[in-house]
This record gives structure tokens, C-alpha cells and sequence, in this order.
């Protein structure tokens, strides 16, 4: 708890000092929920949690950062017996190619608790992205990431990892924003435990993150 | 009857300028001239004007003792005698002027020909101007009644002078002087005196107007801010109201569902659709507003290009508008203002 304070005052001094730059920053708290499923459908969760959002635009470059906080209970009908706690990091940086597409590049780490309870996953992102003025101070983004070098605290790689979004960002009210993302993560981990072949062990996983953020 | 009309108007026109004139006149003996002449005693007339013409008379009695004679002659019908008297009156008095509408034809015709056979100047006029030295000259008018030789020059009252013309003028005379010195600075400023003087032969006469010459600043010219009939046209413009933002919503979402279900794994089965229900809902919601809100005013392209347009011209224009007032502040205003005549024309 101390730490998410810790991290929520860095992120408003860290938005008062970009602001002196002529940067536009947003920064606020967020909701969250969560589906999660691995290695076989029965495995699954579903969680909620709470954590906060930062994004920064500077001319044609814009950088976006989320921390968020999952409590993940076996789903109702599945096999898990047990559930875990996972802190997903997810931070992006792209550069606008047109008024309404950019390229980005990122990372993404999710631990889990207990460890073995859930993979950990850390991999870099790669991708592009559609936003679009719907409105005044209404934007909708849509993501597609390549979630490459996937590392796994279990072992294993994956050759196929990608990463969907959807966002929403509406100014409610003078600085006052709304916001919703959806990040849909499919992750083609194969392991080799005890050096008896390679099987197939996928990960997928939704998030879904509402919230406010105050601009500055 | 007629003829008793016409010999009446004769006599009140050849009697109205006289009697205009009587008023001034001091001498007794002119006095008596005068009754005679309004009492058509014209025999008497004559003695007695001849009789004032030996006394002491001021100037302007003399020129009234010569027109009575003048007047007086042209009813007896002896012409060349009224010449002589109304060369006398121009003499001393060149301006004097008769109207043909008040005077009888003879007496009028007889004053003529006295004009045409004297060396006059006459009605030397000099209206007030002002000008931008270099680029205006100040009009000057006057008559000659003779063919002669006439030199017009402005004598200032430090000592300068400046020949305006020389030439050999008749009749009506109009000149235009610059008052520039050769140099084509403006003449300094002061009074001056134009004088015109023509010279026919032995003879000579000479008139002369004075007038006052000043110094100003030319008026510099205001930088302009629009340009007459130009407008600066608005550089946004909302655009008219419609579903595009809820298409856009749709689409994004749409997108979003067909990755989320293309991607699924058949072996982890269908995930979740809480979260994308969640977000897509709020992103079709929003949509839906936007659509149904008025629209944000987005740049007008063409109406920025027009208006950088309009600021570069005006900008050219103040430019031009700087040199032409460097220039102007280093140019003079002058202004020219005849000043009351002192008397000052007569044969040399």
C-alpha cells in the first residue's frame, strides 16, 4: 500500500515537471477487472483490482504507463483451487506517423503471488496504433502489440504473443477526464518440463481498466 | 416713347458710377462737377472738372475729376477726348473697373480702348495653397493691355530673388511657380513681394502682390490594420453534426471483438467478454454522445492560407507605407497666403 502511495505522488510530481516543459499530461486512478486462463480451459480466474494510469504527449511523441494491482479467484466451473494476486506493469512510447496512427514500442511485466500460482511474464512490446477524434475531447485508440522475447517464470517460450487494446479517453469536465482501456493478451507459451518434449502451455488473459485521470 | 426710355437708361448708366463714387470726394469745386454732371449740365461739367484738376487733389479725386470728364465726353459723343480722360483714370487707379451692364456703350467702349493703349497690369491675383514642396506650384494670375515684355520675380523681404517667369505676354497671364530654389529645395519662409513688371518700349509699368510663405510637415500616413473590403475569415469551422462518431465507435470496438475473437486459443476456449463489454459499451456510449453533440470546430485550411495572405499584403503595404513616411518626413509643406497689398502698382 505504501508503495502504490509512493508511486502515485512520483507520477503527480513527475506530471508537474513535464508540465513546465510544455508537455500535456493525464494522470489519475483506475478500476480493474480481469480474466485469466492457462494452459488448459479449465484453469481459469477472474479477478478485479485497482491501480493508475499516466500518459504524457510532447508534440509527435506520446508515452502511456499502467500499473495495476489483480486479485484472481478460480472461476466458477474450472479446475483451479486457488487464487493469486498479480501486478501488471505496462508502458508504452510512440511517435505519431499521421494525425491518427503511431508506432509504439513498450514493455510489459506481470508478476504473480504466490509465484508459481500463476506465470510471470515479461516480454517487450512492439506495435502500432489507431486513435481518432470522435469528439470534442473524445478519443478511442485501438492497439495491436507483438509481444516479443517473452520471458516466463516457469521457463518456456513462446513464438506467438500478441497484445489487443481498445481505449476510450473522454474530458468530462475541465481537466477532468474518463477513462477505459481493454487489453486482450494471447501468449503461445510452449515448455519442455523434465526434458519430456515440448507441449503446448498458452496463456490469455483480458483486462479491462476504468477509470479517471486529471489533465495538466 | 422709346426713345425717351433709352435716353433715360443712357443717362441714369452713365450717371451710376459716378455717383457711386461721390461720396469721398472733398473738393468743392469736384463737388460742384459732380451736381453738374447729375443735373446733365455736361458744358459745366467740363469747366468745372478742369477747374479741380488745378487744384490739390488726393489721388482718388483726381481718377473721379478724369471719369466725370471721361463720362462726360462719351455723352457729348467726343470720343477721343473720353479716351484720354479714362487713360488718366487707369493711370492713376489701373484696377478701376467699369460694368458694361451700368454704363453707357460709349462711355464703356471709350474705357476699353484706353485700356488697350496704356501699359497695364492689372488684377495681379495670387490665391493661397499648400502644397508638399516639389509637387504643387502656386497659381498666379494677372492681365497685361499691351504686348510687352514681362518679367515676374519674388523678391523676399531677407534680400532673396527669384525670377517665377520672363516671357512676352498679352491679355490674361496665367503663371504656376513651384517656390523651389534650382537646387529644388523649397524657397525659405518668409514674406515676399511678387512683383511683375512689363516693359514696352520706353514704357513700363509694374505691380505687385506680397504674400506670406510658411514651412510645415507633411502629414505622415497611418499603418494599416485591414484592407479596405478584406476581411480576416474565421480559421476553424465546425463541421455539420453527424454519425460519424458513432461509426468510428463502432468500428474501433468492432475491431477490438473481431482481434479478441480471432486470436482466442481453442485450447484455453472463449475467454471473457466482461471486460471488453465494458470498455467497447463506453466507447459506443461515447460515440453516441459525440454524435449527438455539436461537432469541435476543426482549422478551415483554405481560410488560414487566405488570411497569411491578407497579413503578408498588409504587412507589404505597412512597409511601403514606412518608406513613403521617411520620405515625407524629410519633405516640407508649404503654404502660401497673400498678404493685404499696400498699394503698390503704378507706371515707372
Amino acid at each position: 500500500m505504501m508503495r502504490a502511495a509512493a508511486g502515485a505522488v512520483l507520477l503527480v510530481l513527475a506530471a508537474r515537471a513535464a508540465l513546465a516543459q510544455g508537455v500535456t499530461v493525464t494522470v489519475g486512478p483506475q478500476l480493474a477487472l480481469a480474466s485469466y486462463r492457462e494452459v488448459a480451459s479449465g484453469l481459469r480466474y477472474q479477478g478485479t483490482g485497482f491501480g493508475g494510469g499516466v500518459s504524457a504527449r510532447y508534440r509527435k511523441f506520446s508515452a502511456e504507463a499502467g500499473v495495476v494491482r489483480l486479485t484472481f479467484d478460480p472461476a466458477a466451473g474450472g479446475t483451479a483451487t486457488s487464487g493469486f494476486t498479480a501486478t501488471e506493469v505496462d508502458a508504452w512510447l510512440a511517435y505519431d506517423l499521421a494525425p491518427y496512427a503511431s508506432v509504439e514500442v513498450g514493455f510489459i511485466r506481470r508478476t504473480a503471488d504466490p509465484e508459481f500460482d500463476a506465470q510471470s511474464v515479461g516480454a517487450v512490446r512492439i506495435g502500432a496504433r489507431s486513435f481518432y477524434e470522435i469528439g470534442p475531447g473524445a478519443t478511442v485508440l485501438f492497439r495491436a502489440n507483438y509481444l516479443a522475447a517473452p520471458k516466463f517464470s516457469g521457463g518456456g517460450h513462446a513464438g506467438f504473443s500478441v497484445d489487443l487494446g481498445l481505449g476510450v479517453d473522454v474530458r468530462l469536465a475541465g481537466k477532468l477526464h474518463g477513462t477505459a482501456a481493454y487489453a486482450f493478451q494471447r501468449i503461445n507459451r510452449k515448455t519442455n518440463p523434465g526434458g519430456t518434449g515440448e507441449i503446448d502451455a498458452p496463456i490469455q488473459g483480458t483486462v479491462a481498466r476504468v477509470g479517471l485521470a486529471v489533465g495538466f | 416713347m422709346t426713345l425717351q426710355l433709352r435716353a433715360i437708361a443712357l443717362l441714369v448708366g452713365c450717371a451710376a458710377p459716378v455717383a457711386a463714387g461721390a461720396q469721398t470726394v472733398q473738393n468743392a469745386t469736384l463737388r460742384r462737377a459732380q451736381q453738374a454732371y447729375d443735373n446733365l449740365e455736361y458744358r459745366q461739367v467740363v469747366s468745372l472738372a478742369q477747374a479741380a484738376l488745378r487744384e490739390r487733389l488726393t489721388g482718388a479725386e483726381r481718377a473721379r475729376a478724369y471719369e466725370l470728364l471721361g463720362f462726360t465726353y462719351g455723352a457729348l459723343d467726343s470720343i477721343l477726348k473720353a479716351v484720354d480722360a479714362f487713360k488718366q483714370v487707369v493711370l492713376i487707379d489701373p484696377e478701376r473697373q467699369l460694368d458694361p451692364n451700368r454704363v453707357s456703350p460709349k462711355a464703356y467702349s471709350a474705357f476699353d480702348v484706353a485700356l488697350r493703349q496704356v501699359l497695364l497690369v492689372r488684377q495681379l491675383r495670387i490665391d493661397s495653397t499648400s502644397f508638399v514642396g516639389g509637387r504643387g506650384a502656386v497659381p498666379i494670375r494677372f492681365t497685361v493691355t499691351q504686348p510687352a515684355r514681362v518679367v515676374t520675380r519674388a523678391i523676399g523681404t531677407s534680400g532673396g530673388s527669384y525670377v517665377i517667369d520672363s516671357g512676352a505676354w498679352n491679355g490674361q497671364v496665367n503663371l504656376s511657380w513651384p517656390a523651389r530654389l534650382a537646387n529644388g529645395d523649397p524657397v525659405p519662409a518668409g514674406n515676399y513681394t511678387v512683383v511683375v513688371d512689363a516693359r514696352l518700349g520706353q514704357n513700363a509699368f509694374s505691380a505687385s502682390q506680397p504674400i506670406r510663405v510658411s514651412h510645415g510637415s507633411v502629414d505622415t500616413l497611418p499603418s494599416l490594420t485591414s484592407l479596405p473590403g478584406y476581411q480576416y475569415l474565421p480559421e476553424t469551422e465546425v463541421p455539420p453534426q453527424s454519425w460519424r462518431p458513432l461509426g468510428l465507435a463502432f468500428l474501433y470496438t468492432g475491431g477490438a471483438l473481431v482481434g479478441t475473437l480471432g486470436l482466442e486459443s481453442s485450447s484455453l476456449g472463449s475467454s471473457s467478454k466482461r471486460e471488453l463489454a465494458v470498455v467497447g459499451g463506453a466507447a459506443l456510449v461515447t460515440g453516441f454522445v459525440m454524435t449527438l453533440r455539436k461537432p469541435a470546430a476543426r482549422p478551415a485550411a483554405a481560410n488560414i492560407l487566405y488570411n497569411r495572405l491578407l497579413r503578408d499584403q498588409i504587412a507589404r503595404r505597412n512597409q511601403d507605407i514606412a518608406k513613403e513616411n521617411v520620405a515625407r518626413r524629410q519633405q516640407v509643406q508649404l503654404t502660401l497666403v497673400p498678404l493685404s497689398k499696400p498699394g503698390g502698382a503704378g507706371p515707372r
